[in-house]
């Protein structure tokens, strides 16, 4: 009798613990998505795409570095504020994602995180995390 | 024909050679199998030698084509380089997949030579087994063969990535394959056993081989988180990248499979998970080899790999292992015989029972985290999961792993009576109440962080105490590893929350010679060394803590000559409480250079320069000299203010259209100094500027991160792998023992 009780806790306690894990799981999910889709703004999302040559610029005052990505496939722009330093090798990156937070009053897509793929004699590309 | 002259053949046919004996090898075992009484042992392990030794020639012939630097050989000509010293030539040999590989089944053969003689009388089914799982290696390396030669000689290769370039990498990935190697052999030893229907005697010869796999593993765990930390200036030792839980989970699940064996042992429990815990523990490899080598997840990690196209062959092999597996323990399953669980609640066998399940949620958690990008794949839009994922869910785990470690050296098998526990239990408790209270005020605030913190020292101070309690017994320190390794648990969880809970980080721009705040301290770049030989640029950084000496970081901020990357290499400045880690980011040596478009304006040290607009007449029209294709010259109208001053320039841009050369003649600036016109951005209407003579700072943008208490993560690694070895050590004399005395 005693025992039963043990085992039903236990299994109470591997089921919440198994809800915790998933909502954790969808909660730390960052879906790549469309530009399009980006701008909706509601929640941590990845986009990728090349780097607007001559777009970047560190603004001190903000300190956060601003830069326009362009999706090489619909040739959409996205304007990128990254509050960190310019990475190495940003501007010859091959493709960059960011992750983060589309910010509606700013039009601008707050990052995070970006991802700088720079080009490589290597096997496939050199890839690099900063955030 | 044509396919051997595009081969190297030494190689080519040592592998060649192993292919033919790894069979003989299956041939001879199988017709022991079968009942032969004669010779076949005899020529099963002759076969198996002569494998072994074609697999270390051809180890050693593709060493000496990177040593030699033969180029003509594509392996050779894609990782090395004329430039590459000739101890990173070993770092070359595995830094593609073909390379991996090879050493994977390199060690794989090596160890069979020690499993053989282990395996008493399950030998030929053990080696059957085993020599499979080396085959599936060789078939790899037959398929992506490393000695395929270009058709030309090129006088240089491509070289070796610079991240590789380093001592750690010359040691830390054999370790990490010796210890994948090493999980094939419980796996052997378990499979042999449900095909002989014996299952006595498996767990015990096992044993060992569990332990020092879990050891190896655990070192190659530590290194490459080290490396990560002291090397590639990420700030931090784990990163919860795919590849780096790929040799996480098969640890959590060796780690599990110790304990098991180790019920069995003690109380004849658990017999039958401990063939799930083996199978398990293997396919794990598998599985995180497939993630880590296919491709899947090349969007998604750090260490992109590409795809070679084997992706096929390794679910290949996971179901080659994977399903007769399954079948083997599910058939078997009810003639194993084993004893119900009928321990009280508060005694080890229920505590053990508990922690195995808490341990293998963790690494069912992990390997779900890892596939996240697999499991959505099913959704529109494929993604990974965080960090934050990882943590979240690992801390109520680590809660109660610690909690469970706390308890159990008081734990008897039969079980206790509570009283009992709480009398044993109470100076380390008063103990680890103290260490809580010191973090309190130290600066530790969150409940959750100190309940964690009361946990993890408890587990520390009760597993101390069994140590040394056991230590002064008759069975002396030997007999206390598996208590000495939980100390270690303990100390690691305490340096896992202080240094990744409680690390100060900023990232800062100094510039040259100006002291700046920061965090409490005072940090000053002084200066930029450039490269002597092999010694590679640093830049010098004095840190001073109020009243205490100052001392001098020297993080390392290079470009590659081949690939021009930038590349960094932190310093760290280690004291016993604490790591001040400094990763330099960004450099910018001072040359000025500014782009302003038409009404912008840009600062260079006291100077402000505004630009103003193009004058097209400042030597004749430019448009009309521009249509008539005359030299046309343009200038820059500015305005540069100094000291409060405005002084209007206009250098000059002239361009001769016949022969495209471009003459730029300068403007002096106030106060010394010139500026010129680099280039003109016409679709913006912008310019380009550059200055010279300008008294103008290097600038140095740096990672400054003070992580507290960060030594006992590597210190507390170290107390489980001494634990370990003493365990090790343990169970090989007890097979021995037991050998001696006929009881296996």
């Amino acid at each position: 009798m005693k025992k039963n009780r043990l085992y039903m806790f236990g299994g109470v306690l591997l089921l919440a613990f198994a809800g915790f894990s998933f909502t954790a799981f969808k909660d730390s999910m960052t879906p790549y998505v469309s530009y399009e889709r980006a701008r909706e703004g509601d929640r941590i999302v990845q986009v990728a795409g090349g780097l607007e040559k001559g777009s970047s610029a560190y603004v001190d005052a903000k300190e956060s570095l601003f830069f326009t990505l362009k999706d090489p496939k619909t040739g959409e722009n996205l304007r990128v504020r990254y509050k960190g330093l310019k990475p190495a090798n940003f501007e010859d990156a091959i493709s960059i994602v960011a992750i983060g937070r589309y910010d509606e009053s700013a039009k601008e897509f707050e990052a995070d995180k970006l991802l700088v793929k720079c080009p490589s004699k290597y096997q496939g590309a050199e890839v690099k995390t900063y955030s | 024909m044509d396919y051997l002259s595009q081969i190297y053949l030494p190689g080519a046919i040592a592998l060649w050679c192993a292919v033919l004996f790894s069979i003989s090898t299956l041939w001879g075992y199988s017709l022991t199998l079968a009942g032969d009484k004669g010779g076949a042992v005899t020529f099963a392990r002759r076969s198996y030698g002569f494998f072994a030794l074609s697999i270390v020639l051809a180890s050693v012939v593709l060493s000496l084509l990177l040593m030699i630097r033969d180029f003509r050989i594509e392996y050779v000509y894609q990782y090395s380089g004329m430039d590459l010293p000739t101890y990173y030539q070993f770092s070359a040999f595995w830094a593609g997949q073909k390379g991996s590989f090879m050493i994977w089944l390199f060690w794989g053969v090596l160890i069979g030579l020690l499993v053989r003689r282990t395996a008493g009388r399950a030998e030929p089914a053990v080696m059957v087994i085993y020599t499979l799982s080396q085959i599936v290696l060789l078939m790899i390396l037959v398929r992506e063969n490393p000695f395929v030669m270009l058709g030309k000689t090129p006088l240089d290769g491509v070289g070796l990535n610079p991240l590789l370039q380093d001592n750690w990498m010359v040691i830390h990935p054999p370790i990490m394959f010796i210890g994948y190697a090493s999980t094939a052999i419980p796996f052997a030893f378990a499979m042999a056993s449900l095909a002989r229907r014996e299952y006595d005697d498996w767990a015990a010869r096992a044993f060992p081989w569990a332990l020092s796999g879990f050891l190896v593993l655990g070192t190659a765990i530590l290194m490459g988180g080290y490396w990560a930390y002291k090397t590639l200036g990420w700030g931090g030792y784990w990163g919860w990248d795919p590849v780096e839980n790929a040799s996480l989970i098969p640890w959590i699940f060796g780690t599990v499979m110790i304990h098991g064996l180790h019920m069995e042992r003690a109380q004849g429990r658990y017999r039958r998970a401990n063939y799930i815990f083996a199978f398990l523990t293997y396919l794990s490899v598998l599985y995180g080899t497939f993630l880590t080598r296919s491709g899947v997840l090349a969007d998604f990690s750090v260490h992109s790999f590409v795809d070679l196209g084997l992706s096929r062959h390794l679910i290949a092999i996971m179901a080659f292992f994977g399903l007769p597996g399954i079948y083997l323990i599910a058939t078997r399953w009810r003639q194993i015989p084993t004893k119900p669980n009928e321990d009280p609640f508060l005694s080890r066998g229920m505590f053990m029972v508990l922690a195995t399940i808490t341990l293998l949620i963790a690494a069912f958690v992990i390997t779900a985290g890892t596939s996240a990008p697999i499991l959505t794949r099913v959704m529109k839009d494929p993604s990974q999961v965080g960090p934050s994922f990882y943590n979240k869910v690992n801390l109520p785990i680590a809660l109660l792993v610690a909690f469970l470690l706390a308890l159990v050296p008081y734990l008897a098998w039969r079980g206790n009576q509570a009283s009992e526990i709480l009398r044993k239990i109470l100076w380390p408790f008063v103990a680890s109440v103290a260490v809580t209270a010191a973090a309190a005020y130290w600066k530790v605030r969150d409940p959750f962080h100190l309940v964690f913190i009361l946990l993890a020292s408890l587990a520390l101070a009760t597993n101390l105490q069994k140590t040394v309690s056991k230590a002064m017994g008759p069975g002396g320190l030997r007999s206390a590893g598996g208590y000495l390794a939980h100390v270690g648990v303990g100390v690691i969880l305490l340096g896992i929350i202080a240094s990744s809970g409680y690390d100060q980080s900023a990232k800062v721009t100094l510039v040259q010679g100006v002291p700046r705040e920061v965090e409490g301290m005072t940090l000053t770049f002084k200066r930029f060394v450039p490269r002597q030989g092999r010694e590679k640029e640093h830049m010098e950084i004095e840190v001073a803590h109020a009243g205490e000496k100052p001392f001098i970081v020297r993080p390392k901020l290079f470009i590659n000559d081949r690939t021009r990357q930038v590349m960094v290499n932190p310093d760290i400045k280690s004291s016993p409480l604490q790591d001040f880690y400094v990763s330099p980011i960004d450099f910018d040596p001072g040359q000025p250079r500014l782009q302003l478009a038409k009404g912008e304006s840009g600062r260079v040290g006291d100077m402000e320069v505004r630009f103003e607009g193009f004058d097209l007449q400042a030597q004749g029209n430019a448009m009309a000299a521009m249509a008539a294709g005359q030299p046309v010259t343009i200038g820059a109208t500015l305005a540069v203010t100094k000291n409060g001053r405005t002084t209007p320039l206009k250098p000059l841009y002239r361009l001769n259209p016949a022969n495209g050369s471009v003459d730029t003649p300068p403007a002096t600036l106030p106060g010394g100094g010139q500026i010129f016109v680099s280039g003109i951005n016409a679709t913006n209407g912008a310019v380009q500027l550059e200055l010279s003579g300008v008294p103008n700072p290097s600038k140095l943008s740096l990672d400054v991160t003070k992580k507290p208490l960060i030594q006992l993560v590597w210190g507390g690694l170290y107390i489980v792998l001494i634990g370990g070895i003493l365990a090790t050590v343990q169970r090989f004399r007890e097979v021995r023992i037991r050998e001696a005395v006929g009881q296996l």
